[in-house]
């Protein structure tokens, strides 16, 4: 059954549709066919804005059609359609949607008066039409002008119409019965409609208010704000309010920006970017924005409540980006704007963000968060803000002068200024990667030039303020040199030693980039000379040279371009010859750059990173970026993008690597977690390793690998072990401080020697491999020479049968292997080579296998059992062999394992071995295995002199 | 609690003069037996009180070859004590034994205590070196001096504890100033714990 009600509906559908269509023919074809193509910009905002209007009255002629439609079906069918077939219950929301359109274009085109100005240019025309418009209209006087029926003519169907809406609505609610499935619909669109009506009142009242202010503005102030998307709010001429510290005549509210005129100037506010805080007592409130803060001061608390939720209610409906509905803050969720936002803002106040551009988060007036700032000359910076300050990670790309080049610098910032890890990547190729403090390089870092510069060089080390200081490493490819040592405002200063292609190095004392007093200068060849020369190796005024063969010439040195060296001194060759090692394994730089302060700049960021209990956020200021390497890096094809771990993903894991600490605390586990913490190189301490590899690399490896450093750099190796240890043993305090317990108190103060133990036992076998492969070349070219003797010694032995050799070495006959071999007596000089002691001399080779100085320990205690296991089953009961008998079998041993660079085997094992083995099992072993080698380079050995011709020279 | 000295003891002497028979004496006729690794007769440890302390002998044999002697420095670099052993019956091996005395005295580490041994007091019917030679040796070059028969286990223990009577106490304030002295620190490690 279809009620009165609907019935009405169709008849007032079928009048409203009418209604448009005559007001579209009376009016709105005419506005805007009348004109030509307007000159002026004000003339074609209000065309564009008319041809809106039209727009917007052809959807709602459109919806009242479909409406008109659908009442067609319900009253025709009224059984197989439902109520809620109707548009206006099924699809009120939309119907809505078009009148609102309609109504912010038709309050558009009052707020800047567009039909006085359209019927100005054709007034006649008008004025004819005056009359057909009358009939249009109802309470219209006679002498109404043809600017307010037009106005009329747009407006006053429309808000009969809803009115009737809203009545039909209701009763047709009434109608409806309790029960009905529609009836909620009903009452809904009552509600809606009813709404709508509130909703038009107040634009229209707007649109009136802001129209009616433009008279009462100088034409310059009316040229800025006169805009057809504003709305008046709020005028101070109607509730008074004074504002500080802009002393602002006269103070206007919009439903987007915030309008103080004082004299001619006109300063806005965009409401998105306004915070309002209460004031101390009744009659204030606060405004932050950008870059003022406003103090507004009422008459009386009512003045001061007007304003003050106004001005929250624009904000929040700014924010919002949509017109309350159906009034300004009505019932909607949140009422307080929130205080963080997203905006754009062009900064205008002098200062360093001056016409600069921050798009982005923002918090109480200031960017914070995330959000990029773009300078006008190009400069721009994306990452994160904090109370108005770069503060995190930020990219920053600074134009340079000429050409198209940027310095990138993609680094942490504390309070607007680097601070913190960062990789620079220059316009001029130069790329420093490393800490800065107060926008300076300050701290380790690594300055590399670039590849194709006129003086390519590598500076890896410590910087403060901006220039190099303390110590650090310079190569100079150009040269091929490389200077270890001190620094002092970006010049070598202090101790410092000089490694060169060529093999030649030495040791002085620089000042101000220039040799002073005297040095130490080894050359390839191993000659010495001590005294003063320059850093062209010039030898230059009193010194002494001592050769290779033991000559010494002492006395005062010259020289210069092209006339070679010339000299006044005694040459004594009559001294006795040297010491060979004294020279030859001089080592360089001990003493003068003690091993705990050498990389104070990379150990020290990660105490700190302890000392602050490892928070997240800072892992990367501090412990620097993940990332792969620096050549895939620059390879990589998005320039800006820094190949980092999400920051979010290294919160969780840094707590996740505390917790695992905790989870294996016991000796094995320990290790297998350090080994997997070492070698990952987002782990805490795996970062660490990466970078002292680095140092370790940048000083001994290529140039640096001159046996003259190997003294530096094993002690280096240990310290990175302990420290390694101690950072182990921060986090683990962090650990317990996280889950708000201390270490128990015997763990809290190590004593010396646990910690000994741990750093020898536990941590030096881990790092080693890191290190091995420049540390082992440093103690190859250390023992070249008692290598190459031992070397010549083993291969002599290798043509010797075992049968013969054990004889040579005075093995005691019982003792030979050969039961097996069933010899006759005159078959003992057989040639039998290496079976015998086979298991034994497998078992040494396996020294070359590892790395880990304990685990060769090892394989030589093994090595020993199977000695020991063969004479015993070669006596036929258990044998304990002493020196007399054992030490021969292992030159037999040694010598047939034919092991590579022996000497640098033992010294590396000796310098690495845990001191607490010291005078031990492993000691003896180990000078055991030593005093084979010596053996082996015997002249004897070599040459390999028999029994017979034994030369039992007197050695005493 | 007390407290351990580790001593590095190193043996010199010709071939045959019986310098591991006597370490393997000492070390085994001891009652207490402190399983700890050896080198078969080449490297042996052995623990013995001496006053408040504890003595841990770590004892270096060396090989005795007149061809070897060269390596010996290796061996008895850091040793805090030396024994030097001949054999009664043979006077070479005195003479030997007093060239290792004079490359001590030399070569040798500071301080070091020297122990003479002559071993084979058993066989004294055949003796070539008269008991007054060795003394009157030992006393111009202070050092202990005590005929001894690993066969027959006669001075040996004492030989030992003459070495630690010599060795000087330690000075709480001199902390491991030589290599060879460390502190056992109670609670440190367990196997170094004793009672």
């Amino acid at each position: 059954m279809c009620s009165a009600e609907e019935a009405a509906l169709l008849r007032l559908e079928e009048v409203f549709s009418a209604t448009l269509a005559r007001v579209n023919s009376l009016v709105l074809q005419p506005l805007l066919s009348a004109a030509p193509e307007p000159a002026e910009p004000q003339s074609r905002e209000c065309l564009r804005l008319l041809q809106q209007l039209h727009r917007s009255s052809q959807q709602l002629w459109e919806v009242t059609e479909e409406s008109l439609h659908s009442l067609r079906e319900r009253l025709r069918h009224p059984d197989s359609t439902g109520l809620e077939s109707l548009l206006l219950l099924r699809g009120a929301d939309h119907v809505l949607q078009v009148y609102t359109e309609y109504i912010e274009s038709y309050t558009s085109c009052i707020v800047v008066q567009a039909f006085q100005k359209a019927t100005k240019r054709r007034s006649e025309f008008w004025r004819a039409q005056l009359k057909s418009l009358r009939q249009l209209l109802s309470g219209v006087g006679s002498k109404c002008s043809v600017g307010t029926a037009l106005i009329q003519a747009l407006r006053q169907p429309l808000a009969h119409h809803v009115q009737q809406y809203v009545l039909l609505l209701l009763s047709l609610a009434d109608a409806v019965p309790e029960r009905h499935p529609a009836r909620e619909l009903v009452v809904n669109a009552a509600t809606l409609f009813g709404n709508l009506e509130s909703f038009m009142r107040q634009a229209l009242d707007q649109a009136v208010a802001t129209q009616a202010l433009w008279h009462t503005l100088s034409s310059r102030q009316r040229d800025v704000l006169c805009i057809p998307a504003h709305r008046l709010l709020q005028d101070s001429q109607d509730v008074p309010v004074t504002v500080t510290p802009l002393r602002a005549e006269r103070v206007m509210l919009f439903d987007d920006v915030l309008v103080l005129l004082q004299g001619h100037n006109v300063h806005t506010f965009d409401l998105k970017l306004v915070w309002v805080d209460p004031g101390q007592d009744g009659c204030t409130f606060h405004l932050l924005t950008p870059e003022e803060e406003l103090s507004f001061r009422a008459k009386d608390p009512q003045g001061q409540a007007v304003w003050q939720w106004k001005v929250t209610q624009a904000v929040c409906q700014a924010l919002r980006g949509k017109k309350d509905f159906p009034v300004l803050g009505a019932g909607l969720e949140p009422s307080e704007p929130p205080a963080c936002r997203c905006a754009a803002h062009t900064f205008r106040a002098e200062g360093r963000f001056c016409q600069a551009t921050y798009e982005g988060e923002w918090c109480r007036g200031r960017p914070h968060g995330k959000g990029t700032l773009k300078w006008p000359d190009g400069q721009n910076h994306v990452g994160d803000f904090r109370q108005g300050l770069e503060h995190g990670f930020g990219i920053r790309l600074m134009p340079q002068a000429s050409e198209d080049r940027f310095d990138c610098y993609k680094c942490h910032w504390q309070e607007g200024r680097m601070s913190g890890y960062g990789i620079c990547e220059y316009g001029t190729e130069e790329v420093y990667k490393g800490y800065f403090q107060e926008g300076l390089r300050h701290g380790f870092g690594v300055l590399e030039s670039a590849p194709q510069a006129a003086r390519p060089f590598r500076y890896t080390g410590h910087w403060e303020k901006g220039q190099r200081s303390g110590y650090g490493i310079q190569d100079d490819s150009d040269r091929g040199e490389r200077y270890i040592g001190m620094w002092q405002a970006d010049q070598r200063h202090g101790p410092g030693v000089v490694v060169t292609q060529a093999g030649v190095c030495y040791q002085g004392t620089f000042h101000a980039d220039k040799m002073v007093g005297p040095g130490l200068l080894l050359s390839e060849d191993d000659s010495l000379y001590e005294g003063t020369f320059t850093k062209d190796l010039t030898l230059m005024g009193k010194g002494k040279i001592t050769f290779p063969n033991g000559f010494t010439l002492e006395g005062s040195f010259g020289g210069g371009a092209g006339r070679g060296l010339h000299t006044q001194g005694v040459l004594d060759t009559s001294a006795l010859p040297p010491d060979l090692s004294s020279i030859c394994k001089r080592q360089l730089g001990l003493g003068a750059f003690p091993v705990q302060n050498r990389w104070q700049g990379v150990y020290g960021p990660f105490r700190d990173f302890v000392a602050a209990g490892c928070p997240g956020d800072l892992q990367e200021a501090l412990l620097g970026f993940h990332v792969q390497s620096s050549r895939e890096l620059r390879r990589s094809q998005d320039y800006l993008c820094c190949a980092r771990t999400q920051p979010e993903d290294v919160v969780g894991r840094i707590k996740d690597s505390l917790a695992e600490l905790l989870r294996h605390r016991e000796p094995k586990a320990l290790q297998r977690h350090l080994r997997k913490a070492l070698s990952n190189s987002l782990h805490p301490l795996g970062k660490l390793l990466q970078r002292l590899m680095l140092t370790f690399q940048a000083t001994y490896a290529g140039v640096g690998a001159n046996k003259h450093l190997q003294g530096l750099a094993q002690e280096e190796v240990k310290q990175h072990a302990q420290e390694l240890w101690a950072s182990y043993r921060g986090l683990l305090r962090v650990a317990f401080q996280h889950k708000g317990q201390a270490l128990e108190e015997e763990e809290e103060e190590e004593d010396a020697e646990t910690r000994d133990l741990h750093v020898h036992g536990l941590v030096l076998p881990l790092v080693l491999p890191s290190f091995y492969s420049e540390l082992f070349t440093l103690y190859l070219l250390l023992h070249e020479r008692e290598d190459s003797l031992y070397s010549q010694g083993i291969t002599s032995l290798s043509l010797v049968p075992d049968t013969k050799l054990l004889e040579f070495l005075e093995v005691q006959k019982h003792l030979w292997p050969l039961k097996d071999l069933t010899l006759t007596t005159n078959q003992r000089c057989s040639l039998v080579r290496d079976k015998c002691f086979l298991s034994a001399t497998e078992c040494l080779q396996k020294i070359m296998t590892t790395v880990d100085p304990r685990e060769k320990l090892e394989v030589l205690e093994r090595t020993y059992g199977e000695i020991e296991a063969t004479v015993s089953r070669v006596l036929g009961r258990e044998h304990k062999l002493p020196m007399d008998d054992l030490l021969p079998l292992l030159i037999y041993v040694v010598s047939r394992a034919r092991i590579q660079h022996l000497g640098a085997e033992i010294h590396l094992i000796r310098d690495m071995m845990d001191p607490i083995h010291t005078g031990g099992l492993y000691d003896f072993l180990l000078t055991a295995l030593e005093s084979c080698y010596e053996h082996i380079q015997k002249e004897d050995m070599r040459l390999h002199r028999f029994p017979g011709q034994w030369d039992s020279r007197e050695l005493w | 609690m007390m407290a351990i000295r580790e001593l590095k003891v190193c043996l010199l002497g010709d071939t045959g003069v019986g310098k591991s028979s006597i370490v393997c004496r000492f070390v085994q006729d001891h009652f207490d037996h402190n399983i700890s690794p050896t080198i078969g007769a080449s490297f042996m440890t052995k623990t013995v009180p001496c006053g408040n302390e504890l003595h841990k002998f770590l004892i270096w044999d060396t090989a005795g070859q007149e061809r070897f002697h060269s390596l010996a420095p290796m061996y008895y670099r850091g040793s805090a004590a030396a024994v030097i052993v001949y054999d009664i019956t043979k006077q070479d091996s005195f003479h030997t034994l007093k060239k290792w005395v004079k490359e001590l005295k030399e070569h040798g580490p500071e301080n070091i205590v020297m122990a003479i041994a002559g071993n084979k007091c058993d066989l004294s019917d055949i003796r070539e070196v008269p008991l007054k030679d060795a003394k009157e040796y030992a006393e111009s070059i202070g050092a202990i001096v005590v005929e001894t028969s690993a066969k027959n286990a006669i001075n040996i223990e004492e030989l030992f504890q003459g070495i630690s009577r010599q060795i000087p106490p330690l000075d709480p304030l001199e902390n491991g100033n030589s290599g060879t002295i460390k502190l056992g620190k109670p609670g440190t490690q367990a196997s170094r714990r004793c009672c």
